[in-house]
């Protein structure tokens, strides 16, 4: 006799044992919130009825709740049944379907032994949109793209911790400055202080040294000379590089990512990896003439074999024009430029032309 | 050919529930590689099912990621028969044809893989099912490898 597992794991690519007892197991957990909620808004409702301990004989019939604490005390529940409620409907309704069923079910329309392709198949579906990175138009070539920069969320990350740092060391502060206007002294109080100025002192540094790094070295810029990319073809990319400093190096590249969300345990992780670099160019000994810009352009090809960009829920494969530069007094910065490749089948390889030339 | 069968939900104790099916699928390309936009044409035979009436059968065509992330899917092609007379005509052989669209192609990368694949799935009254996957590559991207 083989008793059914609830709780199954991933082994590979499949999931082990019956997906019935799971969806089952399913279920009964949102049941239970359900029911859940409900004895713990029935419980709040009908405990407007109490009693006095120091007065058996009184009974208080209403409590004195505003509005918004009947707001604070309903949350709970009203959550609980929200949740529970929508997890069920979602059970109950691919309840018996299979995997490849609710999945065409969301993107199209099942006929009785109608064969079709699922919507979005005119276009070319799991390939990442372009929107975002043609509205932009260059100085010089077709499109300007847009900087996808990591060094820009840390310093929106350092301001805030900075921020919110000092707010509660000025908290403490003004508790240590009132004793000592009283002519008490919390000697505990201020050994809490110290370390905590301390931390906030370093963390205004270190913002203030993102800021210095991130202005000090100028803006880059990247045109190219068509949009989307196909395996094969050469486009013409225009860098521009900002600073009144000499540069040692700036390298340009194309770079291929892989990218994949996974969950361990509680967490949702995602881990990037770079499989592919293709140099395009490079310079040494830069210097950009005093209040302009350094400017280079250079052809940029796809390689033949390249794979397509492709983004689904999970699971990601991007390219992106990578600029590395090392200035001479300041620490290296990396820029990037994300791009997008088009699948092509070897018959387009073969009838596209060899160069796409710049529109100016 | 590549397949790999797995089984759904089966009830009772083992050995109580007739043994699962065989399904043989056969692709009109001997080395199962095609071409974005190309027509796959496939032919199956159902074996073993020892009288058996099935409720429902589904032949779907898709695309899964494989590697280090959550497994995402996408059904490019889903045909469900569940009624005595489609069933007739689809079990227990049949052929049928699609084309693929021109993305995504299959991917062998480092911590991302795409693969197409066709599933064939037998529902049994009892309430079990059986699933039949033979995989197909699409395009000609060469595998990725650490730089």
């Amino acid at each position: 006799m083989r008793f059914p597992r609830f709780f199954t794991k991933k082994r590979g690519h499949r999931r082990t044992d019956s997906q019935a007892w799971g969806s089952f197991a399913e279920g009964l957990f949102y049941a239970l919130l359900v029911g859940a909620g409900v004895v713990f808004g029935l419980l709040l409702v009908t405990g407007a009825v109490t009693y006095a301990p120091a007065d058996p004989d009184s009974v208080v019939l209403q409590r004195g709740y505003e509005w918004w604490m009947w707001l604070l005390t309903l949350l709970m529940p009203v959550a609980l049944l929200a949740f529970g409620g929508s997890g069920l409907v979602r059970v109950v309704r691919t309840w018996g379907k299979s995997q490849e069923r609710r999945a065409a079910a969301s993107g199209a329309v099942i006929l009785e032994g109608l064969a079709g392709p699922s919507a979005g198949a005119a276009g070319r579906p799991a390939i990442p949109s372009c929107d975002n990175l043609e509205n932009s138009p260059g100085i010089v070539l077709r499109y300007r793209l847009p900087l996808e920069s990591p060094e820009n969320w840390s310093l929106v990350g350092f301001g805030l911790f900075a921020l919110l740092w000092n707010a509660v060391v000025v908290v403490l502060a003004v508790g240590v400055g009132a004793d000592l206007i009283g002519g008490t002294t919390d000697w505990l109080l201020i050994g809490l202080l110290v370390p905590f100025v301390v931390v906030g002192v370093g963390g205004v540094a270190l913002f203030v040294r993102s800021v210095v790094l991130s202005t000090s070295v100028g803006p880059t810029h990247v045109e190219i000379s068509d949009h989307p990319l196909v395996p094969g073809r050469r486009y013409d990319v225009r860098l521009g590089q900002g600073g009144a400093h000499l540069f040692r190096s700036i390298e340009l590249g194309l770079e291929l990512e892989e990218t994949a969300t996974f969950r361990q345990g509680t967490d949702t992780r995602t881990q990037r990896i770079v499989v592919r670099r293709v140099p395009v160019s490079g310079w040494q000994r830069v210097q950009p003439v005093p209040g302009g810009i350094f400017e280079a352009r250079v052809p940029l090809t796809i390689p033949a074999d390249a794979m397509h960009s492709f983004s689904s829920e999970n699971n990601a494969v991007q390219w992106r024009i990578v600029v590395r530069a090392q200035p001479d007094r300041w620490p290296e910065f990396i820029r990037i430029f994300p791009v997008v490749v088009l699948p092509v089948t070897a018959a387009e390889v073969g009838a596209v032309p060899e160069s796409v030339e710049a529109m100016g | 050919m590549n397949a790999a069968d797995s089984h759904g939900a089966a009830h009772g104790p083992a050995g109580s529930a007739p043994p699962f099916p065989r399904m043989e699928l056969r692709f009109g390309h001997p080395g199962r590689r095609y071409e974005p936009g190309e027509w796959v044409t496939a032919e199956y035979i159902i074996d073993g099912l020892n009288g058996e009436r099935p409720r429902a059968l589904e032949r779907s065509a898709l695309w899964y990621t494989e590697g280090k992330g959550e497994e995402d899917l996408g059904v490019y092609f889903f045909e469900r028969f569940s009624t005595p007379e489609t069933i007739d005509r689809v079990v227990p052989e049949g052929t049928f044809a699609l084309q693929l669209p021109p993305s995504p192609l299959s991917y062998e990368g480092v911590i991302v893989k795409i693969r197409w694949c066709i599933r064939l799935r037998i529902f049994f009254d009892t309430g079990r099912d059986h699933v039949s996957e033979h995989v197909f590559t699409v395009g000609r991207v060469p595998p990725s490898i650490l730089p």
